[in-house]
């Protein structure tokens, strides 16, 4: 074949080009899918440590993006000295594999929030979040007092979840699929992964979690609080040998 | 043929550059007064102003889709319309589909834009539009493709001019990239949000797939298709080489879509995939100075214009920071490099350097050049040209220079140890360390702005001025043909 | 399938196959344009098409190509 037919025929350099293009995106993109070591498997006494979030969790985490918080803060933990000190053991590709997008993110203008969960109080964070400079004075975060003013919706909670049970996440609508859960996770988890309740279970882990400090009502606050809480929180590496999981990478 | 006295404005349809051209400016303007305004929150936290629509997260994405798709992209429509009818030497085809890819791309850059602010995205960077603005994109790139395609296929001579190659690959890469980036679930029909189809590692890779190849097909390869029409036309000199272009052009293509990989080194993405996309990064260095030598060597032998034509100097500053950022680039994506700037402003200025640099000023550059053609007169201040010019130069300057010391400034800090081997900062104090560069970056950006609104003045009286000469000659014949009779 | 895909993921089947592959390529384009005295005048002669087109704006009889 001569060059002069590709410059001559518009139909024979769009399809030279699709293939060229193609061919990077194929070999990076595809495997990934493939390939069983690509995320890790996170298993203790049988059952799977990393779960979907609940219903609150998940609504906090559309707010999460919501808001563009993935814009300042990276979710991903880099195998570095540094990065171990200041957040704790390196972020695994299973810790985000329920993540429909994934909220790495490319930058930090604020700290990684990957370990988040659990390294300070509900009430740091409600604070924090309404006035980031009140208790960090040098903070440059904006303030976000509207999140405590404004009712979580929560209506179309089982839609959201049917949407992520359709791209993969397991959660369970049928008789099944729940059992299929229990055996995977846990009844405990189980239950929270159930679509037909749903609505209750947000209800109840936001009254009992008491995210805002106040159980009269549902804020988005209490759902953004929940899922901060949550993150970084489901692999407990002490149960893990060390070396298990450098095997995956 | 047409008659004898049928102008270049019929011949072609020059409407739709005109009216894409415009719109450039109108979204430059918008955009980059949203960047500046976000890096001024940076330095400033108050001015988040406690007001959603207004908080840095949701006006970050407001200012990317508007420099990118409303200028770039328009920008990009109004040269390639351009581009395709003058080297093909024929109309565009369907004045009816070139006008809905108009309408289908302002309203989608609109639209985009009210919506973040509004609170709804997808939270993939570059790819904030939620599903039904997704939607009315790929319509309106089906349509891109149509037109161009079709205006190729009527051209008047048998060879198809490497500009039109890069435009090419540019629309067919974005269409690939868009539609599988963006696949999604819906919450429901009537609602906005939705789920993307891949997650956590799977999707890292999808989203820095498509987030590095919007840089390297619609902010690179496009704009080196504007390059090979523009600097040779205002320089009045043919390309350097044009096998060069050739292999600068196959080479690019092909290396671009690997190199993704490299936005997450050191994740949990797994090494394969990240060494991979970081060898070809440092491939990628040859085609991208195949191509700045190539644009530079076209103007050698006319430098003598650099002192008398302003338009040229655009061009040569443009491709000197191509030049810069595609050797940063492959730098940056050395693993060892990036441990440090991964995640700084290293990165920021360094996708500055190639936006500003590179894209907005052979943007610029290609505008200058076309306004005066497309209005059938000269420019209303060729010193306002001047002007735009040192602002946006000497902008640029500050800028990536505030964000080299803030980004690599920070990386170091967050990586001290004291001598007990405990951390030598908290986070925090880095981020106090940012503020100074921060100031600067806002200015710098300030001075760029200026600069393209003194270009949006310039080209409004340039249009003005168009206008009333073209009145006046339609007068004067009118006059002569009330004599005659 | 999927065995024909993890062999590519590995680095030592991946690094020279590729390397040749490529090279190969890139060498057969490279020798292809830059070969034969005719073919340099057939390309280079291409490099004009934008500083043709003026001619065709006041598309004055018998300027044609």
């Amino acid at each position: 074949m001569k060059h002069e037919s590709i410059e001559t025929n518009s139909g024979l350099l769009i399809v030279l080009t699709l293939i060229v293009i193609s061919i990077g995106g194929l070999v990076e993109i595809v495997p990934l899918y493939f390939i069983d070591d690509t995320v890790e498997t996170v298993k203790v006494d049988g059952v799977d440590t990393i779960r979907p979030y609940t219903p609150l969790e998940l609504r906090g985490r559309d707010i999460y993006q919501r808001e563009g918080c993935y814009t300042c803060h990276s979710q991903m933990i880099r195998p570095f000295r540094d990065e171990a000190l200041r957040y704790g053991h390196y972020s695994l590709a299973a810790e985000s594999q329920f993540d429909h997008p994934f909220q790495w993110g490319s930058k930090r203008t604020g700290p990684d929030l990957a370990r988040v969960g659990g390294k300070y109080s509900n009430d740091w964070h409600v604070r924090h979040l309404v006035a980031p400079r009140s208790m960090v004075p040098e903070s440059i975060m904006p303030n976000y007092p509207w999140l405590l003013d404004t009712p979580l919706r929560y209506k179309d909670i089982e839609n959201r979840m049917r949407a992520l049970k359709m791209v993969g996440v397991p959660y369970s609508e049928t008789e099944a699929e729940y059992n299929a859960n229990v055996e995977r996770f846990g009844k405990e988890v189980a239950d929270m992964l159930d679509i037909n309740y749903a609505t209750e279970n947000l209800v109840k882990q936001a009254q009992t979690g008491n995210y805002d400090l106040d159980n009269t009502d549902i804020t988005e606050m209490d759902a953004l609080v929940a899922y901060l809480q949550v993150l970084g929180t489901m692999v407990d590496f002490k149960q893990f040998d060390e070396g298990y999981f450098a095997t995956f990478r | 043929m047409a008659a004898a006295s049928a102008s270049a404005g019929e011949q072609y349809n020059y409407d739709i550059v005109r009216k894409f051209t415009v719109m450039a400016l109108v979204w430059g303007v918008l955009g980059m007064l949203a960047g500046v305004y976000i890096a001024s929150e940076l330095a400033w936290p108050i001015l988040n102003l406690d007001n959603p629509a207004l908080t840095f997260g949701r006006l970050r994405p407001v200012h990317t889709t508007l420099v990118i798709f409303g200028f770039g992209g328009s920008a990009l429509f109004a040269t390639s319309y351009y581009v395709v009818q003058r080297t093909c030497q024929t109309r565009l085809f369907s004045d009816g589909l070139a006008n809905f890819t108009f309408w289908g791309w302002q309203l989608s850059v609109g639209l985009a834009a009210i919506s973040y602010m509004a609170g709804y995205t997808q939270a993939r960077e570059y790819a904030e539009m939620v599903w039904p603005i997704d939607l009315l994109i790929a319509v309106t790139w089906v349509a891109y493709l149509v037109v161009y395609v079709v205006t190729l296929t009527r051209r008047s001579q048998p060879h198809i001019y490497v500009a039109n190659w890069f435009f090419i690959a540019f629309i067919l890469a974005t269409a690939l990239l868009h539609i599988f980036n963006n696949m999604a679930v819906p919450v429901s029909f009537f609602s906005l949000e939705s789920y993307s189809l891949h997650a956590g590692v799977q999707d890292a890779m999808t989203q820095w797939w498509y987030g590095h190849n919007a840089v390297g097909f619609f902010l690179t390869a496009a704009f080196l298709g504007m390059m090979y029409y523009f600097v040779p036309k205002q320089a009045g000199r043919p390309v350097y080489s044009y096998r060069l272009s050739i292999i600068h052009f196959w080479a690019l293509i092909f290396l671009y879509m690997w190199v993704g990989g490299h936005h997450l080194h050191w994740t949990a993405l797994p090494d394969w995939t990240s060494t991979l996309a970081a060898t070809f990064s440092i491939l990628l260095l040859l085609p991208s100075w195949g191509g700045m030598i190539n644009g530079i060597m076209t103007l050698s032998g006319a430098w003598d214009k650099l002192r008398t034509d302003p338009v040229i100097r655009f061009m040569v500053v443009s491709l000197s920071f191509y030049g810069m950022s595609t050797f940063e680039g492959p730098l940056m994506s050395l693993k060892s490099v990036n441990a440090l700037s991964h995640y700084t402003d290293w990165t920021i200025g360094h996708v500055h350097s190639g936006a500003l640099g590179w894209v907005a000023m052979v943007s610029f550059g290609s505008l200058y050049h076309l306004v005066p053609r497309l209005w059938e007169t000269t420019m209303y201040s060729v010193r306002a040209i001047y002007l735009h010019f040192w602002l946006a130069t000497i902008g640029i300057v500050l800028y990536i220079s505030a964000m080299w010391v803030s980004g690599i400034g920070q990386g170091l800090m967050l990586r001290a140890f004291d001598e007990y081997g405990n951390l030598a900062y908290n986070f925090i104090e880095t981020v106090s360390f940012l503020h100074k560069p921060y100031v600067i970056r806002a200015f710098g950006g300030a001075l760029f702005v200026t600069g393209i609104i003194i270009m949006g003045w310039n080209v409004v009286m340039t249009i003005r001025k168009g206008r009333r000469e073209a009145a006046e000659i339609e007068a004067r014949i009118a006059a002569k043909m009330a004599a005659a009779s | 399938m999927e065995e024909f895909f993890s062999w590519f993921t590995k680095m030592e089947n991946t690094k020279p196959f590729v390397l040749v592959l490529f090279f190969v390529t890139f060498v057969g384009i490279i020798l292809y344009v830059y070969t034969g005295n005719r073919r340099k005048q057939r390309l280079e002669s291409y490099k004009n098409i934008p500083l043709d087109d003026d001619a065709n704006d006041t598309n004055r009889e018998g300027n044609e190509q």
